[in-house]
C-alpha cells in the first residue's frame, strides 16, 4: 500500500511537470500577453515605458529562459507575483482561494454523495414506484441543467425574491467571522452545485444497485432471514458502491468546471473565479500557479479513489 | 442507543440550520455602514490598491487617498483638494500650489515634501506608474516650503491639471525607503496604506471586500458613516442581485439592466456622461478608406438614431466628431443623417466596386457585451444595404490590443474597428487616439490616423496657453474631424449607478477611470 502510494505520487509529480510545460506553451500561443491586458487603450504609455515594464516582468527573455526561471522558483515554493496585482504573491493568492473552493466543492460533493446514494437506493428498491419515477424525473432534469442555469434560478428565487439567503459572497462584510454566517452563505451555492452531481450519482447508484440486488448472494442473504435493511445496506450497497466511487472520483474535474460558474454567479471567492480573472487578464504566474494546484488536487483525488477501492472491496489489492 | 445518538445529531443540525436563518431577517447593513460595489463597471479596478498603477478604480481610491486637485462633482472644472489654491504663470510654465492643512492617517502632517516625492514617483516608469508619459512635460518639482509646491514645465501642457487629478498623494515617510522598482510589489498597499482622505484603510479580505473606517480627524469634518465597505463582485449582475436583495446600497448598473430600478421607490437611478465616444475606426493602413467619400458613405449608411433608440433605450447621444459637449462643438457641422441612397451615390462616385466591391471587411472590437453584439449586427446590416460587406469579430481586450497595437500589424485583421475613446472631461484626452505622433508603438492611435491637418489642430489646442481661447481650438479639432472623418463618430453613451433610497448626500458620477472627483464621502449618510 505504502509503496504503491509513493509510486503514484512520483508519477503525479511527473504529471505536474508535464502539465506546467503544457500550460506554459499554451499560454504563450494565446494572442495577447500581460502587457496587452494591462494597457488601457485611452492612456498613452510610451514605447520606452512599455519596454521597461516588459523587462521588469521578464517577458523580454527567450521562452525557455522564462520557463526555467519559473521552474527554479517553483521548486522552492515561490510561484511568483501576480502581474495584474504585483503586491500579491501567487502562492498567497492561490492558497487564499483553495479553502473557499474546497469548502464549496466539498460541501457540494458531500451533499451529492449522501443525497445521490440515498435516492439511488430508494429508486432501486422501490423500482417502478411513484417514488422511483419522481426521482428519475428529477435526475434527468438535474443532469440536463447547466450549473449556471440552476444557479441563476436559485439565486433569484431564494435570494432576490424571497430574501431567504444571501445573494453572494462568503461572509457578511463588516461583521466578525462566525461559522453560522459562513454556513448561511454556503448553503445555496453548494446545494445548487450539488444538483447535477446528485442526479448523476443517483442514476449510477440506482443502476448499480439493481444489478447487485439480482445477484445470488443477495438472494442467499434473504434466504437466511437477514433483515431487509441489512441486506440492502451491508450486502448490496457495499458492492454497488464500486462504480459510484469511480464516478465520484472522475467528476471532481467536472465539479471544478461547474464551480467556475457557481463562483461567478454567487461571487464566491474561490479558485474558479481566480482562474477566469487571470485568464482574462493574461496573468501568467497566477494561471500557472492555479493550474498546478488544481492539477495536484485532481491527482491526489484519483489516488484516494484507488485507495478507497481497497477499503470497500478487500479483494482489490493495490501495489 | 446508536439510533438515539443519530437522532440527537439530526436535531442539533436542524437547530444550527435554524439559527443560521436568523441573520436573513435583520438588516444586512449595520448602522452607519455603507456597502457598495465601488469597483463594479468600466471605472473600477478590483484588487488594485496602488494609485500609481491605477488605470481605473479611483471612485474607491479617492475615499482614502486624495490628489492635489480633483474635478468638481459635475466634472466641469478642476478644483483644489489637498491644494487649497493654485496659480499658473502667464507663460503656462510654472504652477504654484498652496497646500491645505491636512494630516496623514497616522497623524503626521502632509507637506510639500510628500507632494514632491509623490510626483517624482509618478514620473518614474520603474515604479510601475501608468502616468509617467502624461507627466513628461514636468521638468522640475520643488517644495519651496512646507506648504508651497512649485511645478515647472519644459513646455506648456493644457492637460497637466487633468493628469494631476490622478496623482494620489503618498506619504514620503512611509515609502521613501523602498526602491522604486520594488514599490509595486510591496504589500503596504493592501495591508496598511496611509492616505489623507475622510476614511482610512481598515482591512482587506482577499477578493471579498475592503473595509474603511471613519477618519475622525479629517479636516473637512468627521464623517457621518462609521464604515464604508467595497464588496468585490465577479460581474455587474452579481452586484445587481446583491443590491436588489438589500445587501449593498450602491453599484454601477449597465443601461440595459435599469428596468428593475426605474419607477422603484426603494432605489435612485444616477445618470451621467460616460465621456467615451464610440466610433468606427477606419484602418488608414488599408487603401480602401483613402477616399473621403467612402468614409462619408459609411456615416450616411448607419442609422444612428435608430440604434440609439432601440438598443440604447435612448441613453446615448449621436456624435459628429469626437465631442458632444456644446462648448467644443462648433455650429454648422455636417450631421451625417441616415441616407442610404446618398451613401450608395457616394460609393458609386468613389468607384467602390473597383476599390473593394463585395470583399469582406473585418470589423474588430473588444466590446463583448450582448448590447455590443447587437450594435455590431445592426451596423453590419446597415452597411450591407449600401454594398459594404462587413464581418464583425469580437475578441477579449488582450487579444484586441495584441492585434491593433502591434507595430507591424496584419491590416486584414482589422480593416475596421468598433471602439471607444475618452473625450473628456479634458477634451485633450482624444489626442492619444488621433494624433499622428501616437501611432503604435508610440501610443494608441490604433486606426493609424495620418492626417497632418488634424495633428496640427490637436497640437495647437494642446499648446494653447490662453485658457479663454482653448475651447475655440478644440472646436477647430471638431470641425476637422467632422469634415475629414478620420474615423466614423457614432455616439456617446450614458452610464448609470443605482443607489438605495436610504443613502443620503451620496455623490457618484461615472467618471472615466472612476475619477477622482469631489464626492465628499464625509457627508454620506444612510438612513435606517
Amino acid at each position: 500500500m505504502l509503496r504503491y502510494s509513493l509510486r503514484r505520487l512520483l508519477i503525479g509529480a511527473g504529471m505536474l511537470l508535464a502539465l506546467s510545460v503544457l500550460i506554459f506553451v499554451m499560454l504563450r500561443l494565446t494572442p495577447g500577453d500581460p502587457i496587452d491586458a494591462y494597457i488601457d487603450p485611452n492612456i498613452p504609455m510610451s514605447s520606452s515605458d512599455l519596454a521597461e515594464l516588459r523587462a521588469t516582468l521578464g517577458l523580454d527573455q527567450p521562452l525557455p529562459v522564462q520557463y526555467l526561471a519559473w521552474l527554479r522558483e517553483a521548486l522552492t515554493g515561490n510561484l511568483g507575483y501576480s502581474i495584474k496585482r504585483p503586491d500579491q504573491p501567487v502562492l498567497g493568492l492561490v492558497l487564499s482561494r483553495v479553502g473557499p473552493t474546497v469548502l464549496l466543492m466539498g460541501s457540494a460533493i458531500a451533499i451529492a454523495i449522501i443525497a445521490g446514494i440515498a435516492t439511488g437506493i430508494i429508486g432501486a428498491v422501490r423500482r417502478n414506484s411513484i417514488a422511483d419515477l419522481s426521482l428519475s424525473v428529477f435526475a434527468v432534469t438535474g443532469i440536463s441543467s447547466p450549473p449556471f442555469l440552476s444557479a441563476l434560478v436559485g439565486l433569484y428565487l431564494l435570494s432576490v425574491y424571497f430574501n431567504w439567503m444571501p445573494s453572494g459572497g462568503m461572509l457578511t462584510p463588516g461583521r466578525e467571522f462566525s461559522v453560522a454566517d459562513l454556513l448561511h452563505h454556503l448553503i445555496l451555492p453548494a446545494a445548487l452545485l450539488a444538483v447535477a452531481q446528485t442526479a448523476l450519482i443517483m442514476r449510477y447508484m440506482r443502476a448499480s444497485m439493481l444489478e447487485v440486488l439480482n445477484q445470488d448472494y443477495v438472494r442467499t442473504a434473504r434466504a437466511k432471514g437477514v433483515f431487509e435493511f441489512w441486506v440492502i445496506t451491508k450486502h448490496a450497497l457495499r458492492n454497488a458502491l464500486l462504480p459510484v466511487i469511480t464516478l465520484i472520483g472522475s467528476t471532481i474535474g467536472l465539479a471544478i468546471g461547474g464551480a467556475i460558474f457557481i463562483e461567478s454567479v454567487f461571487n464566491w471567492p474561490g479558485m474558479g473565479l481566480l482562474m477566469v480573472d487571470a485568464v482574462e487578464g493574461r496573468d501568467y504566474p497566477v494561471i500557472m500557479g492555479s493550474t498546478l494546484v488544481i492539477g495536484a488536487c485532481v491527482i491526489v483525488v484519483n489516488i484516494l479513489t484507488d485507495l478507497a477501492y481497497a477499503v470497500v472491496d478487500p479483494r482489490i489489492k493495490v501495489g | 442507543m446508536k439510533r438515539l445518538q443519530r437522532l440527537s445529531s439530526a436535531i442539533a443540525l436542524a437547530a444550527m440550520m435554524a439559527t443560521t436563518a436568523g441573520p436573513a431577517f435583520t438588516g444586512p447593513a449595520q448602522a452607519a455602514t455603507l456597502s457598495g460595489g465601488f469597483d463594479v463597471g468600466p471605472g473600477g479596478f478590483q484588487g488594485n490598491f496602488n494609485p500609481l498603477a491605477a488605470t481605473g478604480g479611483f471612485t474607491w481610491l479617492s475615499i482614502y487617498f486624495e490628489p492635489l486637485v480633483a474635478y468638481d462633482e459635475k466634472l466641469e472644472k478642476v478644483v483644489g483638494q489637498l491644494a487649497s489654491s493654485y496659480e499658473v504663470s502667464s507663460d503656462q510654465l510654472t504652477y504654484t500650489f498652496k497646500l491645505a492643512d491636512a494630516k496623514w492617517h497616522d497623524g503626521k502632517p502632509f507637506t510639500a515634501k510628500d507632494a514632491k516625492f509623490t510626483i517624482e514617483l509618478a514620473k518614474n516608469a520603474k515604479t510601475g506608474s501608468v502616468l509617467a508619459a502624461r507627466l513628461n512635460a514636468v521638468s522640475s518639482v520643488e517644495a519651496e516650503d512646507d506648504k508651497t509646491l512649485v511645478i515647472k514645465l519644459s513646455a506648456p501642457s493644457a492637460s497637466l491639471m487633468d493628469a494631476l487629478t490622478k496623482v494620489m498623494m503618498l506619504p514620503e515617510h512611509a515609502l521613501s525607503q523602498i526602491p522604486a522598482d520594488q514599490l509595486a510589489k510591496n504589500t503596504w498597499w493592501s495591508t496598511s496604506p496611509i492616505g489623507t482622505g475622510p476614511f482610512k484603510f481598515s482591512k482587506y479580505v482577499t477578493d471579498q471586500y475592503v473595509e474603511l473606517v471613519a477618519n475622525t480627524d479629517y479636516r473637512g469634518g468627521k464623517p457621518a458613516l462609521e464604515k464604508i465597505i467595497n464588496r468585490y463582485f465577479a460581474n455587474p449582475a452579481a452586484a445587481i442581485a446583491a443590491l436588489r436583495a438589500g445587501e449593498i446600497q450602491f453599484t454601477y448598473v449597465d443601461s440595459n439592466d435599469l428596468n428593475a430600478f426605474n419607477n422603484n421607490q426603494d432605489f435612485r437611478v444616477i445618470e451621467g456622461n460616460s465621456f467615451v465616444v464610440n466610433y468606427l475606426g477606419f484602418n488608414h493602413d488599408s487603401p480602401i478608406w483613402k477616399d473621403v467619400r467612402v468614409r462619408q458613405a459609411v456615416m450616411h449608411a448607419i442609422n444612428r438614431d435608430a440604434i440609439i433608440q432601440s438598443l440604447y433605450g435612448g441613453a446615448a447621444k449621436a456624435a459628429n466628431c469626437a465631442y458632444i459637449a456644446d462648448q467644443v462643438v462648433p455650429k454648422g457641422i455636417e450631421n451625417y443623417v441616415y441616407d442610404p441612397e446618398k451613401a450608395k451615390q457616394l460609393l458609386k462616385e468613389a468607384d467602390w466596386d473597383e476599390i473593394n466591391g463585395n470583399k469582406p471587411i473585418t470589423l474588430l472590437t473588444y466590446y463583448t457585451t450582448p448590447l455590443a453584439a447587437n450594435v455590431m449586427a445592426a451596423v453590419q446590416a446597415m452597411l450591407a444595404q449600401v454594398g459594404i460587406n462587413v464581418t464583425p469579430r469580437a475578441v477579449d481586450t488582450p487579444t484586441y490590443n495584441s492585434i491593433v497595437l502591434n507595430p507591424t500589424p496584419d491590416v486584414a485583421q482589422f480593416q475596421m474597428v468598433y471602439a471607444g475613446l475618452q473625450n473628456g472631461p479634458d477634451p485633450g484626452s482624444i489626442n492619444v487616439g488621433l494624433n499622428e505622433k501616437q501611432i503604435p508603438p508610440a501610443g494608441p492611435n490604433v486606426a493609424r490616423v495620418r492626417m497632418p491637418v488634424l495633428t496640427a489642430a490637436l497640437d495647437a489646442a494642446l499648446g494653447e496657453t490662453d485658457a479663454a481661447k482653448r475651447d475655440a481650438r478644440y472646436q477647430e479639432v471638431c470641425e476637422v474631424m467632422n469634415k475629414e472623418l478620420p474615423w466614423g463618430p457614432l455616439w456617446v453613451a450614458k452610464r448609470y449607478g443605482v443607489a438605495s433610497s436610504k443613502l443620503k448626500d451620496f455623490v457618484w458620477t461615472p467618471a472615466p477611470g472612476g475619477g477622482p472627483y469631489q464626492a465628499h464621502p464625509e457627508k454620506w449618510t444612510i438612513a435606517d
